[in-house]
């Protein structure tokens, strides 16, 4: 849940295919644009310049790829909880996130599955959008503990 | 006085043919380290602008409970190997061997990722990693411009020589269109 300060944690046996990640909101602004290139170190000028991005042909500077794998990972965890291990994501940036945007996170538990050594996986979609739509989707599988197994 | 620097943050860029390009295919880029060891201040930084509160991030009696010790967002992965622009004997490049490939594009911009993560990024470990170039497409024309979208592989290794992460990068190497 957004925002959590508790150790809440989705146990293997509580989730269910078609379960929800409850939506998280972003606000894009120049600021957090500048926040992420420095929390980042990612200096590539598209990300700071606007001058460069518009020759790029982007109406602004945009999110870089960082700071949205740590986005996407947050959408995770803030429904699974902090004894989550992600184990593989997957994302693919198909519309850029300009400084001003809003930006949307939400996910959905696509199948929950034991692996050879009975540890529990559970794989889930998550998408980023902006006000404009859709933008990144996701995809990932994530180890979380088993009741019984603390 | 001693004059300001310039700082370099457009990558500098091999130009050539797609058909150099994809003479590089399999070739490996040489091992980097991180310039730091992975610390508490760098993960708190990252995680005040993703806005995340888990506490295997914030909490060190959870997270050495949990984890032996704060870890670091996955998503910080990419943040290990990139580069100051200023060091007192002049910055070093960014590792990245797609900046390496020759192709004709004069910009760049990430298209998607891949990763595979075997065990959590820890405070203390110093990371290393190298590319290998595994793919770059033919020619092709996206909503941004026309180029070849360019695969690499990256390891990621702790101290101790385990493989921690690994990551599958596309990224579209092009020339902008250029309106007016």
């Amino acid at each position: 849940m957004p925002g959590q300060t508790t150790k809440f944690q989705v146990f293997f046996e509580d989730a269910r295919e078609g379960d929800r990640l409850p939506k998280i909101e972003l606000d894009a602004s120049y600021t957090k644009l500048i926040l992420a290139v420095a929390a980042t170190g990612d200096w590539f000028p598209s990300h700071h310049d606007p001058e460069y991005a518009r020759k790029q042909g982007q109406k602004d500077i945009y999110l870089n790829t960082t700071f949205i794998a740590g986005f996407l990972d947050r959408i995770i965890t803030d429904w699974a909880g902090p004894r989550t291990f992600i184990m593989k994501r997957k994302f693919s940036m198909q519309r850029s996130i300009f400084a001003g945007d809003t930006v949307y996170g939400e996910g959905i538990v696509k199948g929950c599955r034991k692996d050879d050594e009975g540890k529990g996986l559970i794989d889930v979609d998550v998408m980023m959008s902006t006000q404009d739509g859709p933008c990144v989707p996701a995809s990932a599988t994530i180890l979380v503990p088993c009741r019984g197994e603390e | 006085m001693s004059k300001t620097s310039q700082y370099q943050t457009e990558p500098k860029l091999a130009f050539g043919t797609y058909e150099d390009a994809r003479a590089m295919i399999g070739h490996h880029g040489k091992v980097a380290f991180a310039e730091s060891e992975i610390n508490w201040p760098a993960i708190k930084l990252f995680c005040s602008a993703t806005e995340d509160s888990n506490p295997s991030y914030w909490d060190p009696d959870f997270a050495k409970e949990q984890w032996s010790g704060i870890i670091a967002p996955p998503g910080m992965m990419m943040t290990f190997m990139l580069q100051l622009l200023w060091r007192p004997e002049g910055a070093r490049a960014t590792p990245f061997l797609a900046f390496d490939v020759p192709l004709p594009g004069d910009t760049l911009i990430n298209v998607s990722t891949e990763a595979e993560f075997v065990k959590p990024f820890k405070v203390g470990d110093h990371i290393n990693a190298y590319d290998t170039l595994a793919d770059v497409s033919a020619e092709k024309e996206t909503r941004m411009g026309v180029g070849h979208f360019v695969t690499t592989v990256t390891t990621y290794r702790n101290q101790t020589g385990e493989v921690v992460a690994r990551n599958t990068n596309v990224m579209f190497r092009f020339t902008a269109k250029r309106e007016s």
